[in-house]
């Protein structure tokens, strides 16, 4: 098994791009690789805690949860993040926040890259 | 290295796709439309870009469409097998 | 583990997208990656620009004066200064017109790398020797 890192960018709600990169990282975790998902830009607004699933809408908190309880790890962008106003209070448990560098950490290891970004 | 490219969208996939001269393409979301829609009679010419060709079940059908109809070119597969060919057909992606 | 090379590539032009400029920031935090890495671990990546994303690279932005965001101007010289390696596709320079000379340089503050255009086929080879490729 190896491992995959995936970055998203484009944001919940705005992109389909969002909810396929988390359907990825389940695909992906369920054939047992590791997952590592990288949130910035406009992404970054998903971590945010409490949201409501409507049906006429996308949702990532529970998608994000679920991901964070079979071991993906989720970091979102610390700058872009506040930068909407979004602070570690207010956010998913689990979720990590760190700068870019995570991102090119995490590529170091990778076997898989898929970097999505925006649109 | 194998290169495989995600492809997303329909409008035309520009030069950038052409020009990568890539292993396999692999098309998602609006990027599946390139499996069956014909413009004057002709299949999408990004199916002459790659030698492998493959589409996403889950997207075909979201968009009322049956992995039946697509191009004879294109093998489709589900979120699992997209996996598989990622980490078995190509050993970089891109996203366009 | 040791180097890792990396491809990243910006197709699209700044002030519209921010993701276009993200990739520029995302090549510059190559300098503070190592500090995650095991010892001797790098990421060397090379910054390449195509299609439209040579939009946005020409001197004299006023982005900080109209919009209060830091330029692509700026970001670019600071590419330099941390001694990235920046390409910039000659062809589509030449298919929309834009002169060489239009590129910002850094070299008033002490950079010694310089913003290469060049031939579409050594962008292609610089990803094709990546190990990952990241279209931004």
């Amino acid at each position: 098994m190896g491992t995959l890192t995936i970055a998203c960018f484009p944001g919940l709600v705005g992109s389909a791009v969002y909810d396929f990169s988390l359907k990825l990282a389940g695909a992906a975790t369920e054939k047992g690789h590791k997952v590592n998902i990288w949130f910035s830009g406009n992404a970054t607004a998903s971590v945010k805690a409490n949201q409501k699933h409507l049906k006429d809408y996308p949702t990532g908190e529970k998608h994000i949860k679920a991901l964070l309880e079979k071991g993906v790890e989720i970091c979102t962008c610390e700058a872009c993040t506040v930068a909407r106003g979004i602070n570690k209070p207010d956010a998913i448990q689990g979720v990590q926040w760190n700068a870019m560098h995570w991102y090119l950490a995490k590529v170091h290891a990778s076997d898989r890259v898929l970097h999505m970004g925006g649109e | 290295m194998k290169l495989g490219v995600f492809v997303s969208d329909y409008g035309a996939a520009g030069d950038t796709l052409q020009r990568l001269k890539p292993d396999g393409i692999i098309l998602v979301l609006n990027g599946v439309y390139h499996g069956f829609l014909k413009e004057a009679g002709k299949p999408s010419p990004l199916l002459g870009m790659a030698p492998k060709l493959y589409a996403l079940s889950e997207d075909i059908e979201t968009r009322g469409l049956s992995p039946a109809g697509i191009d004879g070119k294109v093998k489709v597969v589900n979120y699992g097998g997209l996996v598989d060919v990622m980490f078995t057909d190509f050993d970089k992606l891109a996203w366009l | 583990m040791g180097d890792v090379k990396l491809a990243i590539v910006v197709q699209r032009p700044q002030y519209k997208g921010e993701t276009s400029r993200l990739g520029i920031t995302h090549a510059i935090s190559y300098q503070t990656v190592e500090v995650l890495l095991d010892d001797g671990d790098t990421v060397t990546p090379t910054l390449c620009f195509m299609g439209e994303g040579v939009l946005g690279l020409t001197k004299g932005q006023k982005s900080m004066e109209h919009y209060g965001i830091t330029s692509t101007e700026a970001h670019m010289k600071n590419t330099l200064l941390v001694d990235l390696d920046v390409m910039v596709c000659k062809e589509d320079m030449d298919r929309y017109g834009i002169p060489a000379d239009t590129l910002p340089d850094a070299e008033e503050m002490g950079a010694e790398k310089t913003i290469k255009v060049v031939p579409f086929a050594e962008i292609k080879k610089a990803i094709d020797d990546a190990r990952h490729v990241l279209f931004f």
